[in-house]
């Protein structure tokens, strides 16, 4: 395997990893601080990249920084927070057009890079404390963003699935921390878990883009080599493999439609051919229109309006998630279940297997036309401590037999059924 | 076949158009470098259209809210079996969506690209409805009714609609109401097909990797020459005043959301266009983050990062606007307002102007280089009767502070506006 993007260490548990590509019209950098959930510092972590792209020592004022990045041809400047297996990641991105549009020949890329580094590591501290007032505004929407994930309930209902399977281990950890412990975050606290992070947190930076990709390392490698590190070696627990007995639980609230979401364990996993066996898997029980969930569970017995599944390797799940009415929720369990069964006694067509094969290195194939992709393709594998590309991954896909399917869908458990529905006595059947 | 390449010196990319003999409009971009290509074929109908004609009609027919949507979603099944299973042996992700005044079917590949256009020219050409697939699709399309009754930010945009026009069918819901689709009959998708899927009513945008000539000689054999249709909308009886300020509604939400617009005067298509370009621009200068509103109702904690703004714009609507989160939206509907009317007064500061058109013109340039952008782009610019997808570049770096003072003096005012939100239970 040939490796699909370059990465050089810039210092102690630091890397700089670069895709150049001509064909995109921008350049994007990202820089990402790793470190492991834990329930009570999860929250004052996540407020850091928020509070960082308010501004920085040299752009203190947020509506002056945001009225250069205009001048920067609308340069995006954005704080994110994600999750990876038992990771959270805190990120600072910067993306702009390359310089070849600028009217007026500025040295766009150049400049985006020093800034997103003034931003990570010059920020607004004075005597141990963020300001204030930044702190005050990005706390309370750090707790609104917490408390707005029941809005949208295809995503609320996942998320409580898999909370419900994880208790106990950091998987379970809100990316966001709790409510309770972002309202506890104060100027004082932001600025110490500002400096725990730079100081413990692997960090990782990546450049995708038409641009060249060696003066932005050296910004960076000039920058982090005055930070001050101890990071910190985290080896994560082995993912559940099997299930015990099911665990339900159902939630009411006030919805029309209601969401059913099955849990379940792969079985073990010892190499990444178990793992693309699994993924496969996944995309031909519930990841396409052809796929067997859609095809019966929809089409031919209309117990749902979507019905989908999907594998996730970093927490060792698979899911398949469903909205439907209330009155079709045991049919709609015992026909998700049914057709997991099917695929584990190898019944199901050649040419579905085909298709989904088709389907899924299909759309590998289209990873490399998107910045976004590439860059989400690169960390990925820097999470998973490898470096192949997207059509490496499609000859490991394509070299899959039905055999190791029918296996793969035989190795799952159920783990937990998660039943979201209208108010006792409301709802809409 | 009358065709013309169309280039563009400051991107240094190029594209085809052509008119096939069927009456069909073909625009191909083959963009260098890239692994996918994306297809769209679209036509120029969409939930809006519920009152029409053609010239052999006495009168104006009307259908049910919601047939557009409906009939998207039938066209994927004929009598050999649907679409997606076909597509299946390619490889290729397909789908399709309806808007206020469009319909697409779709698909991007890597591979077997082909095999999968054949697929897309061939089911769109081809209606198929039976009285038992129409009765089945109705229940399907009531579950997604359902779904988007639960989703507040779907919610508060139809509130939006509801409140800024009184008659306009842009206030209706575009997949229609449980009852409206009940009446739709495989007659009446028939009668709809006949006249909005005329090919001279539609194109084909293909971009990214492909061979031209794969497309052509596809199109010739699959294609068959039609008579023009023209078809004649009913513009709504639409007042130039808000049905209503104020429309809120209850849902399971943890803090209030909200959509602010303005009710734009809508002219002809292209005229929609370029002012969506400037609304774009208006909507950054009047409250996007670089302009000292956004900051002070930030630092108030009246928004927060959910705040965003875009300009909905289509054949008889246009509105630019904002949504969010906020715990008080009418304080943020009021700040609005009343920023609106200041600049106005005072007019736009020459400055902001500069920052905000070279921020829009970074990202309109971001566009020409992703495939599915590209597609949309070319169908985009071609309804809406722009001479070709680069002019809009042009159009965002021409434009001048005339241009915008003009635009926010005809349509960015109180009494044309509305905020709809979605309170929690």
């Amino acid at each position: 395997m040939s490796e699909y993007f370059k990465r050089t260490p810039l210092g102690e548990e630091i890397f700089f990893s670069s895709v150049r590509d001509p064909k995109f019209k921008h350049n994007s950098i990202t820089v990402n601080f790793l470190i492991p959930l834990e329930e009570e510092k999860a929250a004052g972590r996540a407020v850091i990249p928020f509070l960082l792209c308010r501004g920085s020592r040299q752009h203190p004022d947020f509506t002056q920084l945001e009225q250069t990045l205009c001048r920067l041809y609308g340069a995006d400047l954005d704080g994110d927070v994600s999750q990876y297996g038992e990771y959270q990641i805190l990120s600072c991105s910067i993306s702009s057009v390359d310089d070849r549009f600028a009217l007026d020949g500025e040295a766009i890329t150049d400049r985006c890079a020093r800034l997103l580094g003034e931003i990570v590591l010059d920020p607004r501290i004075e005597d141990g404390a963020f300001p204030e007032e930044e702190v005050r505004l990005e706390r309370q929407n750090l707790m609104d963003t917490i408390e707005a994930e029941v809005n949208e309930k295809r995503t609320y209902a996942i998320n409580q699935c898999r909370r419900e399977m994880s208790r106990g281990t950091r998987l379970a950890v809100n990316k966001y921390g709790t409510v309770k412990a972002a309202g506890a975050i104060t100027p004082q606290s932001a600025a110490r878990d500002y400096r725990e992070l730079t100081s413990a947190a692997r960090v990782e930076i990546i450049f995708v883009g038409c641009g060249d990709p060696e003066p932005v390392r050296q910004v960076f490698e000039g920058l982090f080599a005055g930070i001050r590190r101890q990071p910190v070696r985290h080896a994560p627990q082995p993912l559940a493999e099997q299930a015990g007995d099911p665990r339900r639980k159902v939630e009411h609230m006030d919805v029309v439609q209601s969401k059913l979401v099955l849990g379940m364990r792969p079985g073990a996993l010892p190499d990444k051919r178990a793992i693309d066996a699994v993924r496969l898997m996944a995309y031909l029980y519930g990841g396409a229109p052809f796929a067997l969930l859609f095809q019966n569970v929809r089409e031919k017995m209309s117990l749902c309006y979507y019905c989908a599944a999907r594998f996730d390797p970093s927490a060792g799940i698979l899911m398949v998630d469903t909205g439907l009415e209330q009155s079709k929720r045991q049919q709609a369990e015992t026909a998700i279940l049914d057709q997991l069964g099917a695929i584990a006694r190898g019944d199901f067509e050649a040419e579905t297997l085909e298709a989904a094969k088709l389907a899924y290195t299909n759309s590998l194939g289209s990873v490399g036309d998107s910045l976004g992709a590439v860059e989400n393709w690169c960390m990925t594998r820097i999470l998973e401590g490898a470096n192949y590309s997207p059509e490496d991954e499609a000859a490991d896909i394509r070299a899959i037999t039905a055999r190791e399917v029918a296996q793969a869908a035989g190795r799952a458990t159920l783990d937990t059924v998660y039943f979201l529905t209208g108010k006792e006595g409301t709802s809409h059947e | 076949m009358n065709e013309a390449i169309i280039k563009s010196p400051v991107l240094g990319e190029q594209y085809t158009q052509i008119k096939h003999p069927s009456g069909l409009t073909v625009l191909l971009c083959p963009m260098s470098g890239f692994s996918s290509a994306y297809a769209l074929f679209a036509a120029k109908v969409g939930s809006i259209d519920t009152t029409f004609k053609t010239p052999g009609e006495d009168d104006f027919v009307e259908v049910p809210p919601g047939i557009a949507h409906f009939l998207e979603h039938k066209m994927f099944e004929n009598e050999e079996g649907d679409a997606f299973q076909k597509y299946a042996a390619t490889g290729a992700s397909a789908n399709a969506y309806t808007s206020f005044d469009r319909t697409a079917y779709l698909f991007s590949c890597s591979d077997n690209f082909p095999q999968a256009m054949e697929i897309l020219l061939d089911f769109v050409s081809r209606p198929y409805f039976t009285p038992e697939s129409v009765q089945k699709e109705q229940g399907i399309i009531g579950q997604e009714i359902q779904m988007y009754d639960d989703s507040p930010s779907w919610q508060t945009m139809v509130g939006l609609l509801e409140s800024l026009y009184h008659n306009n069918p842009v206030r209706l819901d575009i997949a229609g109401t449980v009852e409206s689709i009940s009446e739709i009959t495989a007659d009446l998708l028939y009668r709809c097909y006949h006249t909005f899927y005329n090919l001279s009513n539609m194109v084909l945008a293909v971009a990214g990797s492909f061979d031209p000539q794969v497309v052509l000689d596809l199109c010739d054999k699959i294609l068959k020459p039609q008579e023009e249709v023209e078809i004649q909308w009913r513009r709504a009886d639409e007042p130039r005043e808000v049905a209503a300020h104020r429309k809120a509604k209850a849902l399971s939400v943890s803090v209030p959301m909200f959509q602010i617009g303005f009710k734009g005067e809508a002219g002809d298509t292209l005229q929609n266009l370029k002012a969506q370009v400037m609304d774009e621009i208006l909507l950054e200068i009047l409250c996007g983050e670089s302009s000292p509103l956004y900051r002070r109702l930030y630092d108030q904690g009246l928004i927060n990062a959910t705040f965003e703004y875009e300009v909905l714009a289509g054949r008889d609507y246009l509105v630019p606007m904002y949504g969010g989160e906020s715990r008080d939206p009418d304080a943020v509907y009021d700040a609005i307002c009343r920023e609106a009317e200041r600049l106005c007064k005072e007019g736009i500061p020459a400055d902001a102007f500069d920052w905000c058109r070279k921020a829009t013109y970074g990202r309109y340039v971001g566009m020409y280089s992703r495939v599915d952008a590209v597609a949309s782009l070319l169908v985009l610019t071609h309804f809406s009767g722009l001479e070709n997808m680069y002019e809009l570049l042009d159009l965002v770096r021409d434009l001048t502070l005339e241009d915008l003072t003009d635009r926010l003096g005809r349509d960015f005012q109180p009494r044309y506006s509305a905020v709809s939100i979605v309170e929690p239970v």
